[in-house]
């Protein structure tokens, strides 16, 4: 079809979104669009949701945090921030998540927003209430397998290996 | 802003970890309300750049042993919450001007009436409205807790009673940004002001007591001044 005359197009917004995970969790963009759309159809309607129109454009992930990209139609920011705050769980996994920034094109986003990758967690015994225990650091931020799920934890919690 | 959490071993992150992601999203404090977590608040504060207030949630089946409980713990901590859920407990908490906050009041069978509302103006106890289910539920659940929220925002309004705000994260990763908390709040009837309100007023609450829990403080109005002898 002939695309539209340039004040016919829509106008997009677009939402830098940091995630984070726990280390063990793998994160498609395909489950995260889906998560998407389903929390906010859940909190905005359909009639809401169709108005907002979220798309996830970029999206990568690796080793318990990513980033994307999210567009939305101008005007609805705020409903759409409403509705990326209510998903915490994608395929199952419990999700962090945070909008860092909004732009007007891909391109500043990326700029300003993206592209801060903070790499894949170093693992290493850590000391942790008394017991030893498998632990995955990134930046200070030592995520702490349990028996049953992990506890996020930081440097400060974690006690000097006496041997 | 502050966020109130639970921390390590209530919740599944450490108040550290908690402080240090808050400050990531621009709040300035977090209130650790948790019963067995003791950590080193100084340190957390100083890694984390932000302020950490020392809480404590009491969580009991019944209001006698929640007396027990409010007694022991309220000279020990900067703030005091109880967790409501049932009419009896949610009575007992805005009729005791010992407790700071009543968190969760209309949880399980709990329920909140403008008698109950407006002891709680008269006695300075804050009533939370609680964002988790709006955030992490769905379908009836949330549903529910959505006519709770406005049933429960409604009488606050009608009483001028004071309030708290605060999305209950259980691990850094249930924890929201202000900006989004307020966002959520729009779309599910909160003017933004209000919830910025509620999450301010945890911080005023901090300050409050720790000037009343001070060496200066003898009674409201009365203190020791800075004077030669």
């Amino acid at each position: 079809m002939k695309h539209l005359p340039k004040h016919l197009r829509p106008r997009w917004r677009y939402l830098a979104v940091g995630l984070e995970t726990w280390p063990d969790a793998d994160l498609s963009r395909g489950a995260f669009q889906r998560a998407v759309w389903y929390a906010a159809g859940n909190l905005l309607g359909d009639a809401g949701s169709a108005d907002a129109d979220l798309r996830v454009l970029q999206f990568s992930f690796a080793g318990g945090t990513g980033e994307a990209l999210v567009r939305v139609r101008r005007g609805e920011v705020g409903p759409a921030r409403a509705a990326l705050a209510c998903v915490h769980e994608v395929d199952g996994h419990p999700v962090g998540l945070h909008v860092r920034g909004v732009s007007g094109t891909i391109r500043a986003c990326e700029e300003r927003y993206l592209g801060r990758r903070a790499g894949v967690p170093a693992e290493r015994r850590v000391v942790f209430e008394n017991d030893r225990r498998r632990g995955y650091d990134r930046d200070g931020n030592v995520d702490v397998a349990g028996p049953a799920d992990f506890t996020g934890a930081t440097e400060l919690d974690l006690e000097s290996e006496s041997t | 802003m502050y966020e109130a959490v639970h921390a390590h071993p209530d919740g599944e992150s450490t108040a550290a970890r908690f402080a240090r992601t808050a400050a990531r999203m621009g709040y300035e404090g977090v209130v650790v309300r948790a019963r067995d977590a003791t950590p080193d608040y100084e340190a957390i504060r100083e890694a984390s750049g932000i302020d950490v207030v020392d809480a404590v949630e009491i969580v009991a089946p019944d209001p006698e042993r929640a007396s027990g409980a409010v007694g022991g713990l309220r000279p020990d901590h900067t703030l005091l919450c109880v967790r409501g859920g049932t009419n009896r407990l949610n009575r007992f908490a805005v009729e005791n001007e010992r407790v700071d906050v009543l968190t969760r009041p209309m949880a399980d069978e709990g329920d909140v009436n403008h008698v109950l509302v407006n002891r709680a103006a008269e006695n300075g106890v804050r009533v939370e409205f609680d964002f988790g289910p709006v955030l992490r539920a769905t379908g009836g659940e949330r549903v529910q807790a959505l006519r709770n929220l406005r049933k429960l925002r409604e009488l606050v309004v009608d009483a001028d009673a004071p309030f708290v705000v605060s999305a209950n994260p259980a691990s850094h990763l249930d924890l929201r940004a202000p900006r989004e908390l307020i966002a959520v709040g729009e779309v599910v009837g909160f003017d933004p002001d209000t919830v910025r309100a509620g999450l301010r007023e945890w911080g005023t609450l901090a300050e409050r007591n720790r000037h009343r829990q001070s060496e200066s403080f003898i009674g409201p109005g009365v203190e020791r001044g800075r004077y030669e002898e």
